[in-house]
């Protein structure tokens, strides 16, 4: 089982403005309650103060540049509430898609 | 004037099913103007999303739908089509009515109970992971929010169509922080309708007390996978799914569906039930301003099958096409 990125759960009222990329992560995706709101088209539902951030890399990654991603968002400004990090094994997302 | 209604014709028995419910419209009189959407595995093997996005932005415009079953493909990254419509359309609100009807014998007599059951969020969200090689976590997601409206949408239906009590359902004995927001929800929320009796059960008392006790219940209201495994049992109870219904609403959009399989197997056969599709149908003419047209087919429907026309499943000899037949001759009689 290797890393590869993190869920970042924000506490924010809209769907966040985030970076695309940082350091060796990209976003991927923002879902909101399992639906997915970003990238578009986002489909017209009402959203939770709780959206999804997904940042994940196809490189392996460390526990230390899973941190310094987590840092650079709340330096930004960001609350996090929950972090997931993200694992594949043998090519294999281990974590599910949104709808 | 006709009512605009998108129609998904579905795979498997589905457009069997679509062509029994058109030709007892007919023989009702009901104008309605169909707008075919695609979904399905039509659209899977043709390369597209299995509710592609045209299909979702159209459901949404004209404001109503009525789906046959689809077939979900089996394999990796394969999504549902129906939680799919319920997620991107927000139809948080699932009703399951179930009653009895003439001729479908069940232990469960007079039957007449409605199920309300959210459908966004819960362990639906579908949100999970494996957290190390050996567990696995599933996040169950409960908000104020979704709480509120679906618990309100009971409340209002009861209100509405003069049921007299609403039972909430829940497990917060065991999980405390999620159950409880549902719990503490309903409890604020009851106290709007003073005319409504209202009480909550924990679910596994619940399901004892259907198959025990159910004339004493009139609605139930619950969390998504309570609802879920409720309103299946509620429907065994009925008499199966091949005759329960079933209605989505969201807000400015409803979407009305027979929630059995497309069974497969029996594709092309003119073998499967089409009442489940037709009570869909019916719940679906109430929410266009046509009462009138519902209670003339589910009165058609109940002679029908009072007089012992029945398919298969219900131990009748009846196909697809001459059951449809036999409920559009009691109409036009």
């Amino acid at each position: 089982m290797t890393l590869h990125g993190v869920d970042v759960y924000l506490w924010t009222p809209e769907t966040p403005q985030l970076p695309i990329t940082i350091g060796k992560f990209t976003l991927t995706l923002i879902s909101n309650r399992g639906t997915r709101v970003w990238p578009p088209p986002a489909p017209d539902i009402k959203l939770l103060d709780w959206p999804r951030c997904r940042y994940v890399s196809d490189e392996v990654v460390t526990n230390e540049e899973v941190e310094s991603l987590v840092a650079e968002l709340t330096a930004a400004g960001w609350t996090w509430t929950k972090l997931q990090k993200l694992f594949r094994e043998d090519g294999v997302n281990l974590y599910s898609e949104p709808y | 004037m006709a009512h605009q209604v998108c129609l998904i014709r579905g795979d498997g028995t589905g457009p069997e099913l679509v062509a029994a419910v058109e030709v007892i419209f007919r023989a009702a009189n009901v104008s309605i103007d169909w707008i075919e959407v695609e979904a399905g595995l039509k659209c899977v093997e043709a390369g597209l999303p299995i509710v592609p996005e045209e299909t979702i932005a159209k459901i949404r415009e004209i404001g109503v739908g009525l789906k046959a079953p689809m077939t979900t493909p089996i394999g990796k990254g394969s999504v549902s089509p129906n939680v799919t419509l319920r997620k991107k359309l927000d139809l948080y609100a699932c009703v399951r009515p179930v009653r009895s009807l003439p001729g479908v014998v069940t232990p469960f007599t007079n039957l007449d109970i409605v199920i309300f059951r959210e459908n966004t969020e819960d362990l639906y969200a579908q949100i999970e992971y494996m957290v190390t090689p050996t567990v696995a976590q599933s996040i169950k997601v409960i908000s104020e929010f979704g709480c509120e409206r679906i618990i309100r949408a009971a409340f209002e239906y009861a209100r509405a169509n003069g049921r007299k009590q609403v039972v909430g359902v829940h497990k917060a004995n065991i999980m405390k922080i999620a159950d409880g927001l549902f719990l503490r929800t309903f409890n604020r929320i009851k106290a709007e309708y003073p005319e409504i009796e209202a009480w909550d059960n924990i679910v596994d008392n619940q399901c004892m007390q259907l198959v025990t006790r159910w004339k004493n219940y009139d609605m139930l209201v619950m969390e998504n996978l309570y609802g879920d495994i409720v309103s299946d049992l509620a429907a065994g109870m009925m008499g199966g799914l091949g005759v329960a219904p079933g209605a989505n609403y969201g807000e400015g959009c409803a979407l009305f569906e027979a929630v059995h399989g497309s069974a497969p197997k029996y594709t092309g056969m003119n073998k499967v039930n089409p009442t489940a599709l037709l009570l869909s149908g019916t719940l679906m003419l109430d929410h266009l301003g046509m009462p009138e047209k519902r209670i003339a087919i589910e009165g058609a429907l109940e002679a029908t099958l009072g007089r012992g026309t029945k398919t298969y499943d219900l131990g009748g000899s009846a196909t697809t096409s001459s059951f449809a037949e036999a409920v559009a001759s009691e109409l036009k009689g």
